[in-house]
């Protein structure tokens, strides 16, 4: 599985977003605010996800904040991290 | 002392959803107990009780408001969206409202279960924000205040079997300050997984039902779940109220109660521990008692306020179930008894002589 | 809000890090002793030891949470302190009003993992929580009959008490309530708040532009509020008196505070207002004071708005944040504050935050006014706050 749709099952399942799977989902769409709404609390629990799934912590929050900008960014980001 | 009414009630458990859902069961009868599968260290073991239905919820509010929420905060939700439509409220904006939440348990299913698996499964490292949030018994509060914008003071309260009167004392006390003019105010409680595994360990050998809570000597509770919401206010309203709240007096008792009002609605509801304080202190007088209805939980004496509400609008009684079981001399009313008094007290007893009386009277 | 009149405040205990008395706790303060550490009480998975203020060598009664067994401790050294013994209860209607988090929870790890594992675990530990309601504790230990309520606004819920508490007093349906908080340090909230990412890896820093969090901590508050009546026919002078509270929801997010004090402006507004306390007389300001990037900035610019000029602290670089205990603990402080008429620094405070609205005391005040605040912020957007008045005794 690669790391996007690893990503998105993830996410979809823990932070109950069943729309990350529907067909036709903007992998660019904004996660946080007037996207799909994620909120601080939101970003804590993504942190914890990412470490279970993927096996890295992200220490700084503000360094998490700009990759947590889209499913896509999230997903460059994971990769960079994974291939430290 | 100013004048506190009762302008809408929300309610649902095993008899359905909303408060007329609620005078209905009263009305018709029996509530008939559904089976819930219960996991224990011997498998999956069946457990009668009397369970709400969260589906209308759904319909009332969007999935993505929901995305976070745990059952208990939902059940929450539910009765307090329920109660402020039946008073004509808005489910949004409500500035300085007040919030008061009375729970025995809190999140019982988020506690043991979501919570602790987070880290049991993953490590101490792992452990989930957000099921940590919600395991907090004031995330129902919390998320409520969120969801209807109730800005008032918010509080909520936890003294099992006593939660709801000494709850309700403080909901009284600030309209009766002047703190708010109107306070929306709620019980809950979860049959979770844990609490109704509990309750067959305390129990062993399970009742199957019918409850019969006159019947003081015999054991013959069965669990309920639900929520019981009330939009109380201290102000000149312009809809018709259901009653209104006199009083509300709880603590420890030394001897019998002197309740000095015209009917009783007893809270007893089936625990053989407590029958015989319900017998004394209902001895000789005019009661009733609904708990088959709805079953036994901490929350169970806010829909015996609920049931004294709509019994005060209608101005007769509603009957009692498995009245001919009562087994103490006292006068318990058939269906459609006329209230000879606007007056009526609800009466709940619990652990070292802990007692609750809310008292309720006419428009 | 009606104007009610000052409840007197008889009887003060506590017990946490700083100190197993009232008396030992300040003397802590003002040497400005501190001793963050890594738990002892439970182990942890943590890569790093996240310090925490625990109390040491306490060992309650085995029948009791410890969160209670703590309560029970600080409530004979108020009951004490108050000049009460169980004579002089006898026949007094008396209430209990006690908030807590960790001991309302269903919840102990042991039994919870063993369910789950598909055993049948013995149900001691659940009858333990059943047995170890706060206030009821206190109740049975004393033989209390009036009202009692366990309060779980989270870490309000210390401050909330002594409001309710008063209000039952000036009500008339108590001569006597004892309040407080009561929590004790648990692997539980030990891990969920380093997931929130608002905990700090070393010792707490409240509003310090390097603060990362706050460190949680333990212990119990309790007050002993009294009627005029009750305090006059046994001739009890009172230590302080409860002037004024005020609690508001800000209804914005789960566990974030509103970022412009909406709900802590209108809780220091009901407080002030209920016995016409202006705020240039307030001599100081206990502040909520956690330490996490948002509590501190909202706090901060709230009380710039609202209370500009009067001095603040916190206090929990000294206990950590002892939660449910908070509020009372912190009132507790604030009293024997205003007895002494100084506070001490507000500890791990260094370099001023430009983007904050004023800075702590960073060394000991002394003061000549009368009146004190303490505000408690809590997860759910509860914001309470209590104003505090010296009292009669010499």
């Amino acid at each position: 599985m690669d790391t996007k749709t690893k990503l998105k099952k993830a996410l979809a399942d823990e932070l109950n977003l069943p729309e990350l799977n529907a067909p036709g989902f903007d992998d660019d769409a904004p996660l946080f605010g007037e996207g799909l709404g994620l909120d601080s609390l939101d970003a804590v629990e993504l942190v914890i996800v990412i470490q279970k799934h993927f096996g890295f912590e992200i220490k700084d929050m503000d360094e998490g904040k700009t990759a947590f900008s889209s499913i896509n960014t999230l997903s460059a980001y994971i990769d960079k991290r994974l291939s430290e | 002392m100013r004048r506190i009414t009762i302008q809408g009630i929300g309610t649902f458990g095993g008899f359905g959803t909303g408060v007329q859902a609620l005078a209905q069961a009263l009305e018709k009868g029996l509530v008939a107990p559904s089976i819930r599968a219960v996991p224990t260290g011997h498998g999956a073991t069946e457990l009668a009780a009397l369970r709400a239905d969260l589906a209308p919820l759904e319909v009332l509010v969007q999935a993505r408001t929901l995305r976070r929420m745990d059952s208990f905060s939902k059940l929450a939700l539910l009765g307090a969206r329920l109660a402020l439509e039946d008073a004509g409220l808005e489910p949004a904006g409500n500035d300085n409202l007040g919030l008061v939440i009375a729970t025995g348990y809190g999140a019982t299913t988020t506690t043991t279960y979501a919570l602790m698996d987070s880290i049991s499964r993953d490590g101490d490292a792992c452990t989930s924000p957000i099921h940590f949030a919600n395991s907090m018994h004031n995330t129902a509060a919390a998320n409520i205040s969120l969801q209807i914008g109730a800005t008032g003071p918010n509080l909520t309260i936890s003294q099992f079997h006593l939660s709801v009167p000494s709850a309700l004392l403080t909901a009284r006390q600030w309209l009766l300050d002047g703190r708010v003019e109107r306070v929306l105010f709620g019980a809950v409680d979860e049959l979770s997984d844990l609490m109704a595994y509990l309750w067959m360990r305390q129990r062993g050998e399970h009742w199957a039902g019918p409850m019969a809570p006159l019947a003081t000597q015999q054991e013959t509770a069965i669990p309920g779940e639900g929520a019981a919401f009330f939009l109380l206010s201290a102000r000149d309203e312009v809809k018709p109220s259901y009653c209104t709240l006199q009083d509300v007096s709880t603590g420890r008792h030394s001897g019998p109660l002197a309740c000095g009002t015209d009917l009783l609605v007893l809270g007893a509801d089936g625990r053989q521990a407590f029958g015989a304080t319900y017998a004394a202190a209902a001895k000789g007088a005019r009661v009733t008692c609904f708990t088959p209805h709805y079953g036994s939980m901490p929350s169970g004496p806010a829909f015996d306020l609920a049931a004294a509400a709509l019994m005060l609008r209608r101005g007769k009684a509603y009957a009692t179930p498995a009245s001919e079981a009562c087994d103490f001399s006292a006068t318990v009313l058939p269906a459609d008894a006329p209230l000879a008094k606007e007056e009526i007290s609800c009466l709940t007893f619990a652990a070292d002589r802990g007692f609750g009386r809310i008292r309720l009277g006419g428009v | 809000m009606t104007q009610t009149k000052p409840v007197a405040i008889t009887g003060l205990g506590c017990i946490c890090a700083a100190g197993d008395s009232v008396v030992a706790c300040l003397d802590a303060m003002f040497r400005g002793d501190r001793a963050p550490a890594p738990p002892v009480r439970f182990t942890t998975t943590h890569p790093y030891p996240f310090p925490v203020f625990e109390v040491p060598q306490f060992l309650g009664e085995p029948e009791l949470l410890r969160t209670s067994a703590l309560a029970l401790f600080a409530a004979r050294e108020a009951i004490v302190d108050a000049g009460l013994n169980r004579e002089t209860l006898d026949g007094l209607r008396v209430g209990v009003c006690m908030g807590t988090t960790v001991g309302s929870t269903m919840n102990d790890e042991g039994f919870s993992r063993a369910y789950r594992a598909g055993q049948e675990p013995d149900l001691a530990p659940m009858d333990l929580i059943l047995n170890s309601n706060p206030a009821d504790v206190i109740a049975r230990e004393f033989g209390f009959m009036g009202p009692c309520q366990t309060v779980v606004n989270a870490c309000s819920s210390g401050t909330d008490v002594i409001g309710l508490g008063a209000s039952w007093i000036a009500a008339g349906i108590c001569d006597m309530v004892v309040v407080g908080g009561a929590d004790e340090l648990s692997r539980i909230t030990y891990n969920g708040f380093i997931s929130l990412k608002i905990s700090d890896e070393a010792p707490c820093k409240p509003f310090d532009v390097q603060r990362k969090g706050l460190n949680l901590g333990e212990g119990a508050g309790i007050l002993v509020l009294e009627s005029e009546q009750s305090r006059q026919e046994r001739n009890c002078k009172a230590r302080a008196f409860m002037l004024g509270y005020g609690s508001a929801c800000d209804a914005y997010h789960q566990t974030a505070p509103k970022p412009d004090g909406d709900g802590l402006k209108r809780a220091i507004a009901e407080a002030l207002a209920c016995h016409n306390t202006e705020a240039s007389s307030v001599a100081f300001v206990n502040a909520h004071g956690t330490g996490t990037p948002d509590n501190d900035r909202v706090e901060s610019h709230t009380l710039a708005a609202m209370l500009p000029g009067v001095p603040f602290l916190s206090t929990k670089g000294y206990t950590g944040h002892t939660l449910g205990a908070a509020g009372a603990i912190e009132a507790i402080f604030c009293v024997a504050c205003l007895e002494q008429g100084r506070i001490p620094a507000s500890i791990g405070f260094v370099t001023a935050d430009p983007g904050l609205g004023g800075c702590p005391v960073s060394e000991p005040l002394t003061f000549t006014g009368t009146v004190a605040l303490s505000n408690s912020l809590a997860f759910g957007g509860n914001n309470a706050v209590v104003v505090l008045g010296r009292g009669d005794r010499a």
